[in-house]
């Protein structure tokens, strides 16, 4: 069921060494890189249709057009490693079981675009992640991979790798938040542009891509875009690190190609419900896209169209697993308290709406609910929708207004026994 | 011409300039669009989300401060829907807030309160004790205290430290509804300019350590005046108040907008100046340390200008306007007097910045040269060594330097007391700087008026009038 190009050597014990890794093929793409000129990488990135796997799915080729060409100022490509919504712990994998695919493919993509600085940002609780990354840094700086030129002079290109390490804030995960920490400022996220253009990291043009992302693209060049968009469908080509947790006999990350059904996945290789319990409900995507219930799991299909269409998004690819004995009561009262947590604080809608939704459900809990209350939720994520600066705020609408919607009778009844029918 | 175009705006059609900011371009129609973070010397940033209109074309709400106009652009700024949307960010707005505006210092000018009654909020559905608490009557350091409750979190505050004044002592602390703004561990507000925060701030969270629990606004009353602290004259309105049985009194003054002099702002030096204005004045005539009235005063004095005119020094200084300066300058050519301006006391290098303030802490040095009145020390020294009657009108260059009167007759018009009053032989009060109308020229040649709409108890005439007076008088005796 599995198709491994990004995942193809994390079952190599130690494949994060050099030694190991390049036995095993990594930057074997090069060869045929320095061949290309960067127009041509561009363009076969375009073709292979390779999507943002940072939860937007945005074509990476026709976002890395909008790098200004022949441009005096420096430009930068910001790796996006600060993986930090609920329910998704697929890049991890990437820096923890094979850190040097990551810097193949920062050397492939810098070399498309020109860039001679690469930032990997990594959120700051993944300490032993950043140690690992620079160790593997460290190894392809000694072995001449990059530094002055790439390769040992095989190509005359520039290429440094910088990691730096956030604070610890889930927003600095927001493309332009996390440019505006990298700056030395308060991780907040910038009004959106009137027109399409890159990133900006101190007024020049920068580019932000997901761990993943970059990951994908050393195949895309090694063995060409046919050979990519041979898998998955003919909208989501390829493949995407999916990460199942929760209540499955065997949570973990899975490479597959687009297209799968979900719950074939939950039952083959999640291998099945844990202790015969029956599946409730899937949250897709992390913990921000709408809830999908039992019947809707049995329809899902993992690609990005098929996801909209059942009226969610495959955003990162997470899938948190919630099974019959969980009070969905609780399940939004714990993810309101993450999103409450990590609102940078900025728009007054996300601000004080999040706070507002978790004191209610607060005192649904503690027994002080009135069936109001549900209403007042709801109407709170509409003013949560599409009234702020970045989408974090709407995706707080998606995901508590689904469940808000979609399990209204067990609230009722939460709100109605006082402790709800489910809860023990 | 190009730059024009037509947009329509509640259904009215327009012209407005391509790429302005709809915002400021609704603010000219007269249009208050609620708004918090937007100010038009700090830009965009598009925080509190308050100010939302409708846009053709757009499947959601924009705010209107980031919006620039564009050709055949549809905009609503009222209807169910709109006000709907605003109405929810406000009640969002007022979960933590303490709306309790019958203790606030901003009630009757914050725009919250504004909103608020606008909206008609009575209920909120949040009950109170599960607000966010947070710190009242934090000390900011100069001049400026803190009621974090009351924050909007607009973001005009620390905007204001980091690209005005580039002292960045402000920022925002802790995240979501715990954020608050506080100045950076081990500082202090120490900006020349930290008072504008106060008037920048929309709601009652900054205030003045000087003006707060003082008066309530509605009760002031407001005229158009120019600073007096140094050669810029930055443009400003005066607050004040006559209470029944009590004097007029100045409060305070803020910055007025004035694009050819001071944009948006003025710095506390000359903010806090208004104190000059109320304190240590001088009321008395008096003749030989004898307290008369103005009316023996004034004839005294004319009696020993008609006598001496050729043994007469007249020094004016750069506070007096361009009317009075001309009228003693006339009086001069007319009688044959001699007129000094010098006044190197007003010059401070100190105070100088590269903001605002000037090095001359006077207001009319400009109108003073304009009027070519001499000002050169060497001419002023020889000047008073000879002349025997030295008349000083409202210059202290003096203050320290009683001595120089030795045998010499002095009279004083000041609307300050002053220790020369024990060495004048004449002293005549006079109105202050802001008793009177009159024009000043700044030091960028730019001259600007004001009229005054102080009404005191027991008025202290101006120069100009008591002048006139000695005018008439000294005719009368010819
Ligand atoms: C609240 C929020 C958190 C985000 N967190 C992450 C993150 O941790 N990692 C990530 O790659 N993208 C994250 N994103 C998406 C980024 O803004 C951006 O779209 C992405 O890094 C672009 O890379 P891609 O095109 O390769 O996916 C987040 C977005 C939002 C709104
Ligand atoms: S939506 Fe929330 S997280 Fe995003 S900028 Fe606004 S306040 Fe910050
Ligand atoms: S203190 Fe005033 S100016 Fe500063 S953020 Fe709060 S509301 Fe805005
Ligand atoms: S800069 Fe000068 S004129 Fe302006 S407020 Fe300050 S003292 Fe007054
Ligand atoms: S004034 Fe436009 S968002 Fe605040």
């Amino acid at each position: 069921m599995e198709t491994k190009i990004v995942s193809k050597r994390f079952h190599i014990p130690e494949s994060y060494k050099l030694e190991v890794a390049k036995k095993h093929g990594v930057y074997g793409s090069l060869e045929k890189l320095f061949t290309m000129t960067p127009d041509e990488v561009i363009t076969a990135v375009e073709k292979s249709n390779l999507r943002g796997k940072g939860g937007g799915g945005a074509s990476c080729g026709q976002k890395w057009r909008y790098m200004p060409l022949n441009d005096p100022r420096p430009a930068y490509l910001i790796v996006n490693a600060d993986e930090s919504e609920p329910g998704t712990f697929k890049d991890r994998e990437v820096m923890d079981k094979d850190p040097h695919l990551l810097i193949e493919g920062i050397i492939c993509s810098s070399y498309a675009m020109n860039i001679h600085t690469a930032y990997i940002y990594i959120r700051g609780e993944y300490k032993w992640l950043a140690d690992r990354l620079n160790t593997a840094i460290d190894e392809a700086y000694e072995a001449g991979i990059i530094g002055e030129t790439l390769m040992n002079g095989a190509c005359d290109f520039k290429l440094d790798i910088v990691v730096h390490r956030g604070a610890g804030a889930y927003i600095c995960g927001e493309k332009s938040a996390l440019i505006e920490s990298l700056e030395g400022k308060r991780g907040h996220p910038r009004l959106k542009p009137h027109q399409k253009e890159c990133e900006w990291y101190f007024g020049d043009p920068a580019t932000v891509n997901n761990v993943e992302t970059i990951a994908s693209v050393p195949e895309i060049v090694e063995f060409g875009y046919e050979a990519y968009t041979k898998h998955g469908t003919p909208k989501s080509p390829g493949t995407m690190l999916f990460a199942l947790s929760g209540p499955v006999k065997n949570p973990g990350v899975y490479e597959l190609a687009f297209g799968h059904k979900m719950i074939d996945v939950i039952n083959t290789l999640g291998g099945g419900m844990k202790d015969g319990k029956k599946l409730k409900a899937v949250i897709p995507g992390g913990v921000s896209c709408p809830i999908l219930t039992a019947d809707e799991v049995n329809k899902a299909v993992l690609d990005y169209e098929s996801m909209w269409d059942i009226g969610s998004t495959l955003g990162t690819g997470g899938m948190v697993i919630i099974d019959e004995d969980a009070c969905m009561v609780e399940v939004a009262k714990n993810i309101i308290e993450f999103y409450h947590h990590e609102s940078c604080g900025q728009c007054t809608p996300c601000r004080e709406g999040t706070g507002w939704i978790d004191t209610i459900l607060h005192k649904v809990i503690h027994q002080q609910g009135k069936l109001s209350d549900i209403d007042n939720i709801s109407d709170v994520c509409g003013t949560l929708n599409g009234k702020t600066i970045c989408v974090f705020a709407p995706a707080v609408a998606d995901i508590i207004g689904s469940i808000v919607v979609k399990f209204r009778d067990e609230f009722e009844t939460y709100i109605l026994n006082n402790q709800g029918a489910e809860h023990e | 011409m190009s730059n024009i175009v037509n947009i329509v705006i509640d259904g009215k059609e327009v012209e407005a300039e391509k790429g302005a900011v709809l915002i400021d371009y609704l603010f000219k129609q007269d249009i208050d669009i609620p708004h918090f973070c937007y100010h038009p010397a700090l830009g965009t940033d598009g925080n509190c989300r308050m100010c939302m209109v409708e846009i053709e074309g757009s499947k959601r709400p924009q705010i209107s401060c980031d919006t620039p106009v564009k050709e055949g652009m549809v905009v609503r700024t009222q209807g169910e829907n709109i006000e709907q949307v605003r109405r929810d960010i406000l009640e969002l707005e007022l979960i933590n807030h303490p709306v309790d505006c019958p203790t606030c210092d901003q009630a009757g000018e914050c725009k919250l309160q504004d909103y608020y009654m606008a909206g008609g909020f009575y209920e909120s559905r949040l009950e109170a004790e599960s607000k966010v608490k947070a710190k009242k009557a934090v000390d900011l350091g100069k001049n400026v205290m803190l009621d974090q409750e009351r924050c909007v979190l607009c973001t005009r505050c620390t905007r204001f430290t980091d690209e005005i004044t580039h002292t960045n002592e402000l920022g925002i602390f802790s995240r979501a509804d715990h954020s608050v703004i506080s100045t950076f561990p081990g500082q202090e507000l120490e900006s020349d300019y930290s008072m504008n925060i106060v008037d920048l701030c929309p709601v009652g969270a900054l205030t003045s350590k000087d003006f707060r629990f003082n008066q309530r606004v509605w009760f002031l009353e407001s005229f158009e005046a120019i600073c007096s602290g140094c050669s810029k004259g930055c443009s400003i309105h005066v607050d004040h108040k006559k209470e029944k049985y009590k004097d007029d009194q100045i409060f305070r003054f803020r910055p007025r907008e004035d694009h050819d002099v001071n944009g948006y702002f003025i710095c506390d030096d000359g903010r806090l100046s208004y104190k000059d204005e109320n304190d240590n004045r001088l009321n008395d005539a008096s003749i030989n340390q004898e307290t008369v009235s103005t009316k023996e005063a004034l004839t005294n004095i004319a009696d020993v200008l008609t006598a001496n005119p050729n043994d007469t020094l007249l020094l004016v200084s750069p506070f007096l306007s361009n009317e009075e300066l001309a009228l003693i300058k006339e009086y001069t050519l007319n009688n044959g007097t001699t007129l000094s301006g010098y006044s190197p006391q007003y010059y401070d290098e100190s105070f100088a910045d590269d903001m605002l303030r000037t090095s001359d802490r006077s207001p009319n040095r400009a109108g003073m040269m304009a009027l070519r009145i001499n000002e050169n020390e060497k001419d002023f020294n020889e000047l008073l060594s000879q002349k025997k009657v030295i008349v000083v009108i409202e210059n202290s260059y003096f203050e320290d330097k009683a001595e120089l009167f030795k045998d010499k007759k002095v009279i004083l018009f000041s609307s300050k007391d002053t220790k020369v009053k024990e060495f004048a032989n004449t002293v005549l009060p006079v109105a202050s700087f802001l008793e009177k109308d009159g024009s000043y020229t700044n030091s960028e040649s730019v001259t600007q008026h004001i009229k005054s709409g102080i009404r005191k108890n027991a008025p202290v005439g101006t120069l100009t009038s008591l002048w006139k007076a000695i005018e008439s008088l000294s005719k009368e005796k010819a």
